[in-house]
């Protein structure tokens, strides 16, 4: 079979656009909205009916969040760098949620690399900020020719790749997750194809399995056995399974359940850590580019 | 039919509303949840402090009321002390008083006794007088057997007693 991995779908196409000439809306912009109202919905819930004391349970976990954010970015920056804590909330739990929407079926805005080079061109300016502000413009310039002139196109490419390369960290590694789920998908679609076509080949292969996993259950139950009973419902499930497939319900069964377990890794693991990696980046960027 | 991007694409749209995305994104979050709970967080801190510092005044307020007792207490144990002192101060005097009085009394009753007792000497001697000089005149009579007129009889007399007076 033909395994085909895109990147997002275009809904709409306009040609001609002044500025921009041809205009393509992707599946990552509507994708991103939905992330923003998920996030935004997110938000307003965790803000409201909110007290000072007697809190509860869902204000306590929403206090937990602020005050992990608050610490987080005041271990790695400091205290000066407070009015950056939102902005730094702000793309992680952009970047948890675009990760994990992906588990939805919705296609996930971060696996799209505009997104994460929007949020690191941010970042860019943000540390480009603080270096000419820590430096002077004169001095942030002329830090290009070090330690010699001829050295400044790999200074400047040097910096132009800071962004480049946090944005690319972040899109690959979802990437990766995506590009592992679809093969293993295909491998389970194919794999199910093998095992029911020569299962389901005839309804009595089927019912035979049926009575045998039936067998080993009833035999396991009655002795308490779990070498037996276990094996005996994966028996009973695949001959119901063969059965079904055989009366013409042709649907790729082992991809049910099981692409859950590599994305338990890739998508939540991953989607997390990518997550909190880019986040510390920004942190530590803004940081050693204020100085000290 | 429906088209893909490739993987990997540059599309400055995206980009440019991913951008406008999170700084709209940004400002939800500061507005509607950020803001909100670091308000909260900054009410139950001041909640906080103002309740450690009423603490600490009542404990202080404490404090006070417990030395104003102390002295209060100090103050009436020195003062029982001294009524106390007192009283017996102003018994003793009193006993001191008392017995003085008695005394003088038994001293008075002791004078105007041995006075009584004078007098009724000097009563018993003059009634022993006029005995003597009864006797004495009796006596006489018979010895001179002269009458002296009563004058020169009781003068004479009483010179005689007065002798016999100074010798007794």
């Amino acid at each position: 079979m033909a395994i085909s991995i895109n990147g997002a779908k275009i809904l709409a196409t306009f040609e001609n656009v002044p500025l921009f000439g041809t205009v393509q809306i992707t599946q990552t912009l509507t994708a991103s909205w939905l992330v923003m109202l998920i996030i935004s919905a997110l938000c307003i819930w965790l803000g409201s009916g909110l007290r000072v004391t007697n809190i509860s349970r869902k204000q306590a976990v929403a206090e937990l969040a602020v005050t992990s954010l608050l610490k987080f970015v005041r271990g790695n920056m400091g205290t000066g760098f407070d009015h950056y804590i939102p902005l730094i909330g702000t793309i992680f739990i952009t970047s948890v949620v675009s990760n994990l929407i992906s588990l939805i079926g919705v296609w996930s805005p971060t696996a799209d690399l505009m997104t994460e080079l929007a949020w690191a061109l941010v970042v860019f300016v943000l540390i480009t900020y603080h270096k000419i502000k820590a430096a002077g413009i004169l001095s942030y310039l002329k830090g290009f020719l070090d330690p010699v002139f001829i050295l400044a196109p790999i200074n400047v490419l040097s910096e132009c790749f800071t962004p480049v390369s946090m944005a690319c960290r972040h899109f690959g590694n979802i990437l990766s997750g995506t590009v592992i789920s679809t093969l293993i998908y295909a491998a389970l679609t194919t794999a199910n194809n093998a095992l029911f076509g020569f299962l389901g080949s005839s309804l009595y292969a089927g019912i035979a399995l049926v009575i045998l996993g039936g067998i080993l259950i009833g035999l396991g139950l009655s002795r308490k056995k779990k070498r037996m009973w276990i094996p005996g419902a994966i028996v009973a499930v695949l001959g119901v399974l063969a059965v079904l497939t055989n009366l013409g319900a042709d649907y790729p069964w082992l991809t049910i359940g099981i692409p859950a377990i590599p994305s338990l890794y890739f998508d939540w693991f991953g989607g997390c850590i990518q997550a909190f990696i880019f986040c510390t980046l920004t942190t530590l960027f803004i940081k050693q580019a204020a100085g000290d | 039919m429906e088209l893909y991007q490739s993987l990997v694409t540059v599309n400055p749209v995206t980009l440019i509303a991913a951008i406008a995305n999170l700084f709209i994104q940004l400002l939800i979050f500061r507005h509607l949840f950020w803001n909100k709970i670091l308000k909260v967080l900054d009410q139950r801190r001041q909640a906080a402090d103002q309740e450690i510092a009423q603490a600490k005044a009542a404990h202080e307020e404490a404090d006070a009321i417990k030395a104003t007792y102390e002295q209060n207490m100090k103050e009436a144990k020195a003062r029982a002390e001294g009524i106390l002192l007192n009283a017996q101060k102003t018994a003793t005097a009193r006993s001191e008083e008392i017995i003085g009085q008695a005394q003088a009394t038994a001293a008075q009753i002791k004078v105007k006794a041995s006075s009584d007792i004078e007098l009724e000497k000097k009563k018993a001697i003059n009634d022993a007088k006029n005995e003597i000089s009864g006797l004495a005149m009796a006596i006489a009579g018979k010895v001179v057997e002269r009458e002296l007129n009563s004058a020169d009889q009781a003068d004479m007399i009483d010179r005689f007693i007065q002798e016999l007076g100074d010798g007794v």
